[in-house]
């Protein structure tokens, strides 16, 4: 047996797999059976097997550092995450429910903006804001869907109860790492899949092609998807690559598209311009389009925007969808659900302060020990402030900031990532996790079984982004009875 | 099936630059087979293998004297000239990684697996006591890959371009290994009649056209024959010749190949004057600076019918 199974203590945090007492939850027993099982040499050698699977089929992503990009071999823990079907039905109804009214919401600020006028949300922290833009004004994209991909990062307390942290609308990315995680899991440790029904994973390429289909504007049988990255040296190109194999369609760079004086966009094939009617961008808004927005852009299509506002191709997810993927704004999600739908939130929100309001920004000042605090408009775990983990220097800088500019700064109490055991230096120990699930929304709404699980590789670590020494577990959604 | 411009100009890159690394470690390997049979000192210099390879810019920038240490080391183990294996797989590994989309699922893996054995292996590999399993283990891989593309792509573009690039890069090292090759056998013509059966068998060696030979031809190694046969003989895969009807092939059913066409054409006239008469060693050699220059017009009218990205 490894060091660590015996005695294995999360300390007071809610464990994924173990109970407070020590014994395997439920539907973690015949998985923990038999990796405990293993003698330390065999886990170490699963592991070994693991990296050079990862090696060999090149799962990488790159990260940006003073010195130049660096392309790193993806960090992952074999241990699975196992969560119970049931737990996870509920959990996926919230989080459709929230996409539904997260959908309305941007439909709304765009055209009629009802919230605004009932003064649900305050009007200007959304015309305001750099996310709202103005050239989206008007538009309606079909079935009401700006938000067709949505990624949310998900937490669980010392309950083990599922809160959302935020929502990743813009260009959210991870979910290869999900379908990738599982294909390791199955050549490195395949006995543990003979005692369980775990929900496949790897048709979303599949659901995310259905849901980009849909949005066409030509009805053809088989609409021209394509995946536009910004190029090879973006850290997610490998999932840019990825998505487009899995989908049939073709990766482009924006140099291989172009919008002609008909206003529809085509790209370059060796038999000539081929019609477009679906782009998938992998890219920000700010530098999808020269003409529309950031005019040095050299990623994006010249032209692009017009042809979207044509109505003669799709963009997913639609440009201004953003405006909703602001720290500020999450906080309203629970509000917007009730307008909307008239219905009660299924999946917890952590409660928020928000700085711009003098109560809270009050609170926030003097209890900065306790909170975590979170440039409102920035993404990749950058720029935040983890009160009990950080100085009194830091405190203080923060303070300062926040008195600077409200507006662009929030702040949640310290909450208590669930725990999973995890393999690090030879031994099995309790790291910090999170979950990030993907929400299809085009017709319907989908949301992946499971999603990607992301684990702080450091000791007592609450930072689980990959580009800050993030490493990532294989997650499984398991039915019945186990 | 649409192909982007974009994506046939790295597919065919890869192609290549694949070939062009199962090609040179082919050359290195016949070149070494030569030197233990042949008595010291009538051994061609170790340099004639820059000199085909057209290197001699990168060697002169990093050694001054030639030597085999040196010739090998920059053959096997450089990463950076571009005459290199390590090179040839590393730009092919680029390719494949941002083409990937319309590649098999595996080659991805063997193509990135073949990349790692080579960073790992090549410094090693210098030496005479591991050289020759790490360039045959290269021909495996690379062998192996080709094997992959040809069995389970659909002959649609991205078959038509990878197999452009691989006929292309075949056939002008094909034209590169006869000119320098025969080119240093005729300067020494009468010297060591005794050694030149040996020097035409490493030359056919290099190309793999050793048992094609003499099952097409017999077992006698001469001049006219050899050059024959690399150039013209039309059921030999990897013959000249062989490479410019099948470039015509995949050529023909594409839009706008006009000038494309008119080139391949130019080659296969060409082709036909060959043997009509035996040729001297200049002869010969202009011969194949002029083809060679005919190859090379062919690739710019292929890049600028296809790849091209700014026009539309």
């Amino acid at each position: 047996m490894t060091k660590g199974w015996k005695g294995y203590k999360a300390g007071g945090f809610y464990d994924d797999l173990i109970t407070d007492k020590g014994s395997p939850r439920t539907a973690a027993r015949q998985a923990l059976r038999l990796l405990q099982s293993l003698p330390e040499e065999d886990m170490d050698s699963r592991r070994q097997s693991a990296d050079l699977a990862i090696r060999e089929m090149g799962i990488s992503f790159t990260v940006y550092t003073e010195g130049g990009n660096i392309d790193r071999a993806w960090p992952f823990d074999i241990i699975p995450r196992i969560i119970t079907g049931r737990e996870w039905a509920q959990v996926s109804r919230g989080l459709q429910q929230r996409s539904r009214a997260l959908n309305c919401f941007i439909h709304d600020v765009y055209n009629q903006q009802r919230i605004l006028a009932d003064g649900i949300v305050p009007a200007d922290i959304v015309l305001d804001s750099p996310n709202f833009k103005a050239p989206c004004v008007g538009m309606s994209p079909r079935y009401g869907a700006w938000a067709h991909i949505c990624g949310s990062d998900l937490v669980r307390d010392q309950r083990g109860r599922f809160f959302v942290l935020e929502d990743n609308l813009r260009v959210p990315s991870g979910v290869s790492y999900m379908v990738e995680n599982r294909e390791i899991t199955k050549r490195v440790l395949p006995e543990l899949f003979e005692n369980y029904s775990i929900l496949p994973v790897d048709d979303y390429p599949l659901k995310l092609y259905e849901t980009l289909a849909q949005l066409s504007p030509r009805q053809r049988r088989r609409p021209t998807v394509v995946v536009l990255t910004p190029g090879i040296y973006n850290s997610a190109y490998f999932e840019h690559a990825f998505l487009a194999q899995g989908m049939g369609a073709e990766l482009v760079e924006g140099t291989d598209l172009f919008v002609d004086s008909d206003d529809c966009v085509y790209m370059r094939t060796v038999d000539g311009p081929a019609r477009v009617d679906v782009v998938y961008r992998r890219i920000d808004e700010e530098f999808m389009d020269p003409e529309a927005f950031r005019a040095d852009s050299v990623l994006g299509v010249p032209g692009l925007m017009r042809a979207w506002k044509q109505g003669n191709v799709a963009i997913a997810n639609a440009p201004g969808a953003g405006v909703a993927d602001d720290k500020v704004i999450y906080a309203y999600v629970p509000d917007m659900i009730r307008y909307y739908l008239g219905e009660k939130p299924l999946v917890n929100s952590v409660p928020t302060y928000l700085c711009m309001r003098e109560k809270d920004r009050d609170y926030v000042l003097a209890n900065l020990p306790k909170l975590v605090v979170k440039p409102a408009n920035e993404s990749g775990g950058y720029g935040i402030m983890v009160g009990p983990h950080s100085s009194k220097t830091t405190h203080r800088e923060f303070a300062r900031l926040i008195e600077k500019d409200p507006r662009n700064y929030i702040a949640q109490p310290t909450l208590s990532l669930s725990t999973a055991p995890t393999y690090v230096d030879g031994q099995i120990e309790p790291r910090h996790l999170d979950l990030r699930p993907f929400i299809l929304q085009g017709r319907d709404c989908w949301v992946t079984p499971g999603g990607l699980t992301r684990v702080a590789m450091k000791k007592g670590s609450l930072v689980v982004n990959s580009s800050q020494g993030g490493g990532s577990k294989d997650t499984w959604v398991v039915e019945g009875k186990a | 099936m649409t192909m982007l411009s974009s994506v046939a100009d790295r597919l065919y890159w890869m192609s290549r630059y694949l070939e062009r690394a199962e090609d040179t470690a082919r050359l290195v390997a016949a070149y070494n087979h030569l030197i233990m049979d042949i008595p010291r000192g009538s051994e061609p210099p170790w340099d004639i293998m820059i000199r085909i390879l057209d290197a001699e810019q990168a060697f002169e920038e990093r050694y001054r004297t030639v030597s085999e240490q040196n010739v090998i080391k920059l053959l096997i183990a450089d990463t950076h000239a571009p005459c290199s294996i390590p090179f040839a797989i590393k730009s092919a590994r680029e390719n494949v990684r941002t083409t990937r989309d319309v590649l098999p699922e595996d080659a991805w893996e063997l193509v990135n697996e073949l990349h790692l054995y080579v960073a790992e292996s090549a410094k090693s590999s210098v030496g005479r006591r591991n050289r020759q399993t790490f360039l045959a283990e290269i021909i495996a891989r690379c062998q192996m890959i080709n094997g992959l593309l040809l069995s389970t792509l659909s002959r649609d573009h991205t078959y038509r371009f990878i197999k452009l690039g691989r006929l292309l890069e075949c056939a002008d090292m094909g034209t590169r290994v006869v000119d320098v090759g025969a080119g240093d056998i005729l300067d020494r013509a009468g010297s060591r009649a005794a050694i030149d059966p040996l020097l035409w068998g490493a030359l056919l060696q290099a190309l793999s056209a050793t048992s094609a030979y003499r099952r097409e031809v017999g077992p006698i190694v001469e001049q006219d024959d050899v050059v024959n046969f690399v150039f013209a003989q039309a059921n030999f895969p990897r013959s000249v010749k062989f490479c410019i009807a099948g470039i015509r092939e995949e050529l023909t059913p594409l839009r706008n190949n006009e000038n494309a066409l008119r080139a391949i054409n130019r080659l296969r006239r060409r082709l036909g004057r060959l043997g009509k008469e035996a040729l001297t060693r200049e002869e010969l050699h202009a011969f194949i600076d002029e083809f060679q220059l005919q190859l090379s017009a062919l690739h710019q009218s292929i890049s600028d019918a296809w790849f091209r990205t700014d026009g539309s």
